[in-house]
């Protein structure tokens, strides 16, 4: 392989999965990065494309990894239109800068991560989102423009600059979710939020999951308008419920008091600092402990079900340390235990009508050999694939890990 | 077209559903776009998902090219018929198959009209938000292609924010689920790459929508102001102020002098008129109500009317969505666009359309989105004098160049369709257009799925853009279009 000036070799600290890479390199330019996919490609090196590296660790075992490509030094703000309330950033920069950045306008992306280093483009080639995705959707809900490199070194471009645009394929919608298989995101635009005027949050605590689960139906049937939502089971079996509300000071003390009305326990209120920590501990909750992490999606009305689908997995021989349910019906397992206990109980998951997709994220390679992170294709799947070999004929973009 | 194949179609969906009669034809020769006119020789009605895709399968197995259609509301030459092709008219799949309330899902097929959902949920306190102003009539599966918005996608977004699935056809006659009831299904979005594509990718048979809670309190005014910069710094005191409405629409006084000969709404004297609607609970809305009432009459407001029930936020809307149509009440002809500018760009854009209809002799009003600089001059003209529906044309052409410079899209909500593909290298580079047709020829290898929208074609020597004209080529039989 042509080795770029960039070009270095991997070390453990690059491995994925055990895996060590081969070579890793960390272009500073747009062109260099699409000039050395071209000459990955052309050469079949298998290739993974890494941001912050959080969740580097989410996909299948890699039978082995030639060429990292890590976007750390594309990590600038391009453009902060504030006015427009639009942002163009390169792939690389953190999300958490970002939105450092974007709040010296009172502005925001309404994106969460577990991660302090998560990425622009992370985020995007993952479709991660936190409990705002209850009101603002996840990122591809946001994302307006996007500049990709592809596997034969070409540069494109799709969506644009402008909140409304029905110009062409939105390719931007396409990588999202595709985690680094398809192409290489340069730089993303995002629509922004303006910060909201004021903001708090309730947290009500239940003895068991049907209560909340009952309190959960009267807010969504009312006119409480949540800003973000989050439910979760502690190990000791307390199950508490988050609901923020955020806009003008006078509706979000309206909006507080109707949603104690609606509640079965009465809640406690956080606002200011003490409510930013609350919300950022919950996020980073699910990920702070070992064990294998699991993301479920069911429908809304599904809740008391999956309730009791989680004292099954109990039962199965692994132990369910933490249940995170994000907003509107997607949520996170962590389990313990024995490995087969656990591939046991995703398939169990898998198995079962109230539960829609479920999705390994972080497991040990001799999990992963048991089960496939990814869980059964589809009609979706079907047709990435289709696209892919259009996208990456050498199919070198993932080394195999991603769901296409 | 060959008798052979019609037969085969008959065949396959039945002979009552094969169109064939030049009278039965005429409807299908152009969308509500109609300089743009092509004759079908064949329109198919197929009655389920089935027919769809037994026709797909004729079509591909025979290398016949086919173009799906709604309702026939597209303002972009979407559904303009193929020489040599078919039409598959999706208006005869039009049931409502499911309404989940308690998940906030409704499941149609594509020939449901889009009012037709909130007409459904709204006895249980729903609707669906994405509201073109043809939503009485146009069809979800249109929707779909187009990516539709309308007055409320400020707030709300447009289709692909409230499509959670669809059923499709692809071009080789599969049929395959894209998307999930359910979220966070792994994988690309292939789902946000088919809304939107105009029928160029797969022709949908279903669509799960999710439906919104009506808001508690909708609060409608009315401001008017001298000038366009007035109320344009309005708009961005309200954006500042960290508020974001439901609407903020704009007319100039073009545009007001004709939504007045029509309708009548009773706007008061202004040279543009500001719309803004806030919805949410009733605190919210009621305190930030105050703040936009004080902002317009701080950025110099002359008057500001506050809809005091359903029947006077009726009637300004009604003005408002009427004022395309009301262009004919103050000129022959008028030719509608549809260009995107950043909201801040709005003044300086507006200002040089201004400037450009004064130079080229042209009234030009402006209806427009302001919230999100969705602009839609209405280029008036008399088709009767010689010469003004091609400087029509071109100035229309021009201002979409304008918006490309000031950073913005050659459009914001009609598509591109068969009127606009050839603005798309203004926007794209040949690399982008490249890689989107290769997009498009991995779904549809043999390029029968609507063919020329969206992507440009190469051209006739000597071909001019804008509305289908003949060329001598063609007239002469030498060559056709496709």
């Amino acid at each position: 392989m042509s080795v770029p000036q960039t070009l270095r070799q991997a070390t453990g600290e690059d491995a994925i999965d055990d895996v060590v890479p081969r070579h890793v390199a960390l272009p500073e330019s747009a062109e260099e990065l699409a000039q050395i996919l071209a000459d990955a490609s052309r050469e079949r090196q298998l290739t993974v494309l890494r941001g912050g590296r959080s969740k580097l660790g989410w996909g299948r075992v890699p039978s082995r990894v030639d060429l990292i490509i890590g976007t750390e030094k594309l990590n600038r703000l391009l453009a902060h239109r504030h006015g427009d309330m639009t942002v163009t950033a390169q792939a690389g920069m953190p999300l958490a800068e970002l939105n450092h950045r974007l709040a010296e306008h009172r502005q925001y992306l309404p994106i969460e991560s577990a991660f302090p280093q998560a990425t622009i483009g992370g985020i995007v080639a993952t479709n991660d989102s936190g409990p705002t995705r209850h009101r603002f959707g996840t990122p591809r809900d946001l994302l307006i423009g996007v500049t990709l490199a592809m596997t034969d070194g070409r540069l494109v471009t799709a969506g644009g600059t402008v909140v409304k645009n029905v110009a062409g394929y939105d390719l931007g919608k396409l990588v999202s979710g595709s985690h680094g298989t398809l192409a290489a995101i340069v730089d993303a635009t995002f629509k922004l939020l303006p910060i909201p005027l004021a903001s708090t949050t309730l947290v009500a605590t239940y003895a068991d999951g049907n209560a909340l689960a009952h309190d959960v139906a009267a807010l969504s049937a009312s006119q409480v308008e949540l800003a973000a939502f989050d439910m979760c089971v502690s190990s000791e079996g307390r199950w508490i419920l988050l609901m923020r509300m955020a806009s003008s000071p006078a509706a979000t003390a309206a909006q507080a008091e109707e949603a104690r009305r609606l509640l079965s326990s009465a809640p406690a209120a956080v606002s200011g600092d003490e409510e930013r920590s609350l919300w950022e501990e919950q996020i980073r909750a699910p990920w702070e402990e070992g064990g294998t992490i699991v993301r479920l999606s069911w429908l809304p009305s599904k809740l008391p079900a999956v309730v009791a689908l989680l004292s099954r997995l109990r039962q199965h021989g692994c132990q369910v340390a933490t249940f995170t349910a994000r907003a509107i019906g997607s949520g996170l397992i962590r389990l313990e235990g024995e490995e087969r206990a656990i591939a046991g109980a995703i398939g169990m998951l898998r198995e079962s009508s109230d539960a829609g997709h479920v999705v390994v994220l972080r497991a040990t390679p001799a999990l992963k050999s048991q089960t496939d992170v990814w869980g059964p294709s589809s009609g979706t799947i079907e047709v990435a694939r289709t696209l892919k070999r259009m996208f990456d004929p050498a199919d070198i973009l993932g080394a195999g890990r991603g769901p296409v | 077209m060959d008798q052979r194949l019609v037969k085969q179609f008959k065949e396959a969906i039945g002979p009552e559903a094969v169109l064939t009669e030049p009278v039965q034809l005429v409807t299908y020769e152009c969308d509500a776009l109609p300089h743009l006119r092509s004759m079908p020789e064949v329109v198919l009605l197929p009655r389920s998902a089935a027919d769809v895709q037994a026709v797909v399968r004729i079509c591909n197995n025979e290398g016949v090219p086919f173009v799906a259609r709604g309702h026939g509301t597209g303002l972009s030459g979407g559904a303009l018929p193929v020489p040599g092709g078919v039409v598959i008219s999706l208006a005869k799949l039009n049931r409502v198959l499911d309404i989940d309330i308690p998940n906030r899902r409704v499941t149609v097929e594509p020939g449901v009209t889009n009012l037709e959902i909130t007409r459904q949920v709204a006895p249980f306190g729903y609707y669906y938000a994405p509201d073109p102003s043809s939503q009485q009539v146009c069809s979800i599966g249109g929707n779909v292609a187009e990516n539709s918005g309308g007055a409320h996608c400020l707030k709300y977004g447009f289709t692909v924010h409230h499509i959670l699935a669809v059923e499709a056809v692809l071009t080789s006659g599969e049929l395959v689920q894209i998307g999930s009831p359910f979220v966070d299904a792994p994988g690309p979005d292939v789902l946000g790459l088919l809304i939107g594509s105009e029928g160029t990718l797969a022709i949908v048979t279903k669509a799960v929508v999710r439906i919104l809670r009506k808001p508690e309190s909708v609060q409608t005014l009315l401001a008017a102001f001298d000038s366009i910069s007035e109320a344009g710094s309005a708009v961005s005191e309200i954006i500042a102020a960290g508020i974001v409405p439901a609407a903020v629409e704009m007319m100039d006084a073009v545009a007001i002098e004709a939504a007045e000969a029509a309708v009548h709404p009773n706007f008061p004297p202004a040279d543009t008129v500001l719309i803004v609607e806030l919805d949410g609970p009733s605190a919210e809305v009621a305190e930030l109500f105050t703040i936009v009432e004080a902002i317009c009459q701080k950025a110099g407001a002359t008057k500001v009317e506050i809809a005091q029930d359903e029947g006077q936020r009726g009637r300004i809307w009604k003005g408002r969505k009427a004022a395309f149509a009301a262009m004919g009440r103050i000129s022959p002809n008028y030719y509608v666009q549809d260009g995107v500018v950043p909201r801040t760009k709005l003044p300086e854009v507006l200002g040089r359309i201004r400037a450009l209809g004064e130079r080229e002799g042209l009234r030009i009003g402006n209806v427009f989105h302001a919230g999100d600089g969705n602009l839609h001059p209405l280029i008036c003209y008399d088709e009767r004098i010689e010469g003004q529906s091609a400087l029509a044309e071109r100035v229309a052409g021009e201002i979409l160049i304008y918006c490309v410079e000031a950073g913005g899209s050659i459009t914001g909500e009609h598509g591109v369709g068969a009127d606009k593909k050839e603005f798309m290298p203004k926007m794209f580079s040949q690399d982008s257009l490249d890689v989107m047709q290769s997009v498009r020829d991995a779904l549809d290898p043999k390029r029968l799925c609507n063919p020329g929208k969206v992507l440009p074609t190469p051209r006739l020597c000597g071909e001019v853009p804008g509305p289908y004209r003949e060329h001598p080529v063609e007239r002469a039989g030498l060559a056709e279009r496709f």
